[in-house]
């Protein structure tokens, strides 16, 4: 008993300790490696700390869902290209956290089907009945469940395996299941091998489907600090206009991204980063993508969720 | 029933709590009193010592409760179940003073402006000893030093309160009082506030996905959420305000031409690249700088001093207010506290990831509940249940399809008028395939099941195959020496470093989760078995040979019931590891199960569904060893008696 006490005053002045608030004389930036967004070539000269007047450390992470953790924490203030599911997924929790911005939007995660089996976008509806591997409550989960709501597909007819994107890749390989939704370089690329998006980049800019990064920031930094939110989406900004795909600039991007040049380009040419302008004007206006991409997302991870809520925590302001 | 059970989670934990904690109490007195009877008749070390002594498991597990219930801040809810609605207005109070705390030495060492004036003090120091020599005219210099010379006097300035002008001082002055006012108010009590009728409507603490109702639900809450509302329009007002004054202005304006001519000059373009590069960068780090002062947020720090008191005086206040909260909060709930976000209030600490026990039965409540229909079940399909399955599907499952293959004739095809008569073909196809009615017998179904069934069948498999080749691996050379390799290379190596394999070799279906499992028993199986065989006294088995029996005999009668121990050992040791394996196997195609369940809460962090799972399991695996324990009870008697 007494060790418990113990244990449990430990506890509390940790938390104390934990919760002293510390003076904005540094931003701490969670960013990701290998996710070439044009700012990373003013996060290596400098330009953060310049305009933003204070230093700025830069933080790689592996998931979005490290970034809300270590935000939770007070490790990190500002998380730059989180994606919109671990955003959502936090904000679910009740996590203190607000999106200030969308960082890049790029083309939404594939859905490959078997080529043995000749479906594509006209025939869809041969899809009800047949297995599909989908990485549960990820983007991709929710771009099938958006390609399939644009076919008028019934999910409820199909068998939905839950399934890591290297291991759906194999298993349509195998033939074990008929369609797998899949994200990142590799296992797209083991996917495309054997099968065929359900919907091409065209169409799928189309239908209006598509994936976004976002900027987000903690509650508290954001009223604590508003300054320097707001310069670190200028600087954001400024290195955005400043990118024009030049090979000094593709290989400064590429030793900060911890990539290769080749496929630096690549991936920066399949993003689109909208200005500060078009920011606010389609995703943060009413009506924004946003709010309804963000309230959609909840669904999918929560029946129950509350788009309204979400919305809340939507805060364009900071581009203005 | 549920539902009213559901509300009152809270005065049902309060009973509960009360009773595991006279359990725990009295369990120790028990314990204490049967120690001492048998204290004088034991002697240390003999296995009886370990025999019964349940009230001792009774203190545990009412330990363990306790301690689940205090750091869940189930202990908290039980006794004050509004005492999280109050601490969330509290917050929202901090909330709303935080952008004026920010700008104040309070939770930091400095005034935001004394930071701000240093800070950029020494940029502009470091700036004047970086200025390039080479790419500047001098008398570009000269311009440059006086324009960094007049961003210093825009600093001094602004730290002097003999510039500020009245109407600042006044707002200043204005909010302090308003701070005050809001003090003032808090110390005067709730008097005879009352929650608002959509507030008491809401659901309690921790019924719904919102964990804590907003709105303010006690006359105290309510006095706090008054207040913060007045406090967030004081705070708003407060970032408005800004240090300006006719001084500074000139000098601001005198600057911006300043570096715009400069600008200018850089913009013609009369400079080689590299030089231009250089001016370029130079002036617009002074402009930065610049920009970072030009907008009147430094103020003389005695200027703030009435809203440094201000604030302070309404934090005394506040924690006046609080009153016996403030020690509820301290004891009751270890942790951060209560979070005040955008859109809701949240607990930190503990209580984040550890969800309340009674919040995990109501959670496995919802999920058991076999009505799908009305929200039970797990993405469409049951905890545990049971269903009519057709025969026809176990029929098809022990028929392969190519029986109809292979049977002499060809299909039937559509005939011209667009109908088709199955022929004899068609019909062995569709028997092969499931597809006729032989009506439905009673089956178990769900996720518990299904995780149960691949574990059982992997063990099952795993002990019938892998006693006898352990019992073999004991007596006989060959299979010693033949096994032993193979066994010990895989033996070693991680389940999970077998899933992607598994994955390509079996498909998506249960035989991949089961073979992962099976592996992992068998190989336990079999050691134990072999131990055991290769345990067994010599004398035993030279007697029985001496006695006339065969070696049929001496293996079922001598060799068996002296291996049992340890492979009954086994067996409790294999339904562990399947158990611990199962999540990683359902994680190769999950499509139900346990550890499905598991893997999918985990994405999105959901803790009361992680901690359902996890007890899930607990409790099965605990089911087993109790079979296993009293199996090893009933079959291997002699064992310790030795």
């Amino acid at each position: 008993m007494k060790s418990m006490v113990k244990a449990a005053a430990l506890a509390a002045a940790s938390t104390v300790a934990l919760a002293a608030p510390s003076a904005a004389d540094e931003v701490n930036v969670a960013f990701f490696l290998e996710w070439a967004t044009p700012n990373l070539i003013a996060k290596t000269t400098g330009d953060y700390a310049d305009s933003m007047g204070v230093d700025v450390n830069w933080v790689d992470f592996t998931t979005g869902t490290a970034m809300t953790e270590a935000m939770l924490a007070g490790d990190i203030d500002i998380s730059y290209s989180q994606g919109l599911a671990p955003f959502v997924t936090a904000i679910q929790q009740g996590a203190p956290l607000k999106m200030i911005g969308i960082a890049v939007v790029y083309e939404a995660n594939d859905c490959f089907v078997r080529n043995e089996l000749g479906i594509d976008g006209s025939n869809a509806s041969e899809l009800e009945g047949k297995t599909v591997a989908v990485p549960l409550n990820t983007m991709a989960d929710f771009a099938f469940r958006s390609y399939m709501t644009h076919y008028g597909v019934d999910i409820s007819t199909m068998n939905i395996v839950d399934q890591a994107p290297p291991d759906g890749a194999k298993s349509l390989a195998d033939g074990a299941v008929d369609m797998a939704c899949l994200f990142g370089g590799i296992a797209s690329a083991a996917g495309a091998e054997v099968g065929t998006p359900i919907m091409t980049s065209e169409e799928k800019v189309a239908a209006g489907i598509g994936s976004f990064d976002v900027v987000s920031v903690t509650e508290k930094f954001a009223t604590e600090n508003p300054e320097l939110v707001k310069a670190f989406m200028d600087a954001t900004e400024e290195a955005n206009q400043a990118y024009t795909g030049s090979a000094e600039q593709i290989a400064a991007l590429a030793e900060a991204s911890g990539m290769s040049p080749e496929n630096s380009k690549a991936q920066i040419d399949g993003f689109i980063i909208p200005t500060a302008a078009e920011q606010l004007e389609q995703f943060f206006g009413p009506n924004g993508i946003a709010a309804s991409a963000a309230a959609s997302l909840g669904l999918v991870f929560q029946n129950d969720s509350d788009g309204a809520m979400i919305a809340k925590t939507i805060d364009g302001s900071f581009l203005e | 029933m549920f539902e009213w059970m559901s509300d009152n989670r809270a005065s049902i934990a309060a009973v509960l709590i009360i009773l595991i904690f006279i359990a725990f109490v009295w369990s120790i007195v028990v314990g204490r009193r049967q120690a001492r009877l048998t204290a004088n008749d034991e002697v240390f070390g003999d296995p009886v010592r370990t025999k019964g002594g349940w009230y001792w498991a009774v203190t545990g597990v009412s330990a363990l409760l306790l301690v689940w219930f205090y750091f869940s801040w189930g202990l908290g809810r039980a006794y004050f179940p509004d005492a999280a609605n109050e601490m969330c207005q509290c917050a929202k109070l901090e909330e709303a003073v935080s952008p004026i705390k920010a700008a104040l030495p309070i939770g930091s060492r400095y005034y935001k402006s004394t930071l701000l004036a240093s800070r950029n003090s020494a940029q502009l120091d470091d700036l004047l000893g970086k200025l390039p020599g080479t790419v500047f005219t001098d008398a570009e210099k000269a311009e440059l030093e006086e324009i960094i010379n007049q961003i210093r006097d825009l600093i001094a300035n602004s730290s002097n309160p003999e510039n500020m002008v009245q109407e600042t001082r006044d707002e200043l002055v204005g909010l302090a009082a308003r701070l005050d006012d809001v003090s003032v108010t808090l110390d005067a009590g709730p008097g005879d506030m009352t929650p608002t009728s959509e507030a008491l409507a809401q659901p309690r603490w921790g019924t719904t996905f919102t964990e804590i109702p907003i709105l303010p639900i006690t006359s105290r809450g309510m006095l706090f959420d008054s207040a913060s509302v007045e406090a967030a329009e004081i705070a708003s007002a407060f970032n408005k305000v800004r240090n300006r004054f006719p001084e500074n202005d000139q000098l601001i304006e005198g600057i911006k031409a300043r570096i715009n001519a400069l600008k200018a000059t850089n913009a013609a373009g009369t400079f080689d690249e590299k030089v231009a590069e250089e001016r370029v960068d130079y002036v617009k780090a002074v402009e930065r700088i610049f920009k970072r002062l030009d907008d009147g947020l430094i103020f003389p720090a005695a200027a703030l001093q009435d809203i440094n008191t201000a604030i302070s005086g309404l934090d005394g206040a506040a924690s006046r207010a609080k009153g016996g909260l403030r020690a509820v909060d301290a004891v009751f709930f270890p942790g951060a506290g209560i979070v005040k976000s955008k859109t809701q209030c949240t607990e930190q600490g503990s209580a984040r990831w550890l969800p309340k026990p009674t919040d995990v039965v109501a959670t496995f409540a919802r999920l058991a509940n076999p009505d799908l229909e009305n929200g039970g079940g797990y993405r469409g399909f049951p905890l545990l249940w049971w269903d009519w399955m057709p025969v026809s599907g176990y029929v098809a499952f022990f028929i392969p399809d190519w029986i109809a293959d292979v049977w002499p004739g060809e299909y039937a095809s559509h005939g011209p008028d667009g109908t088709i008569t199955p022929n004899f073909k068609d019909k062995l196809l569709a028997f092969a395939q499931g597809d006729v009615n032989l009506g439905y017998v009673p089956m178990l179904d769900g996720h518990i099941w299904d995780s149960l069934f691949r574990v059982i069948v992997a063990l099952a498999l795993g002990i019938f195959l892998g006693v006898p080749l352990g019992l073999f691996m004991g007596v006989s050379r060959f299979f010693k020496s033949f096994f032993d390799p193979l066994i010990e290379l895989y033996r070693p190596v991680p389940p999970l470093a077998w899933a992607p394999l598994i994955l390509t070799i079996f498909g998506i279906q249960d035989d991949g989760k089961i073979f992962l499992l099976f592996m992992v028993a068998f190989a336990i199986m079999v050691i134990s078995a072999r131990t055991g065989a290769s345990g067994v006294q010599l004398s035993k088995i030279r007697a029985s040979h001496s006695l006339g029996a065969s070696d049929r005999q001496i293996m079922w009668n001598v060799i068996l019931p002296n291996a049992l121990p340890e492979i009954l050992t086994g067996i409790r040791i294999a339904v562990g590891v399947c158990w611990g394996t199962l999540v990683a196997a359902e994680m190769l195609a999950g499509t139900t199960g346990v550890g499905f369940i598991e893997n999918i809460a985990r994405t999105v962090s959901d803790y009361e569904l992680i901690w359902v799972t996890i007890l899930i399991m607990g409790i099965l695996g605990l089911v087993f060893d109790l079979v296993m324990r009293w199996i090893i009870k009933k079959t291997i008697p002699w064992r310790g008696m030795g």
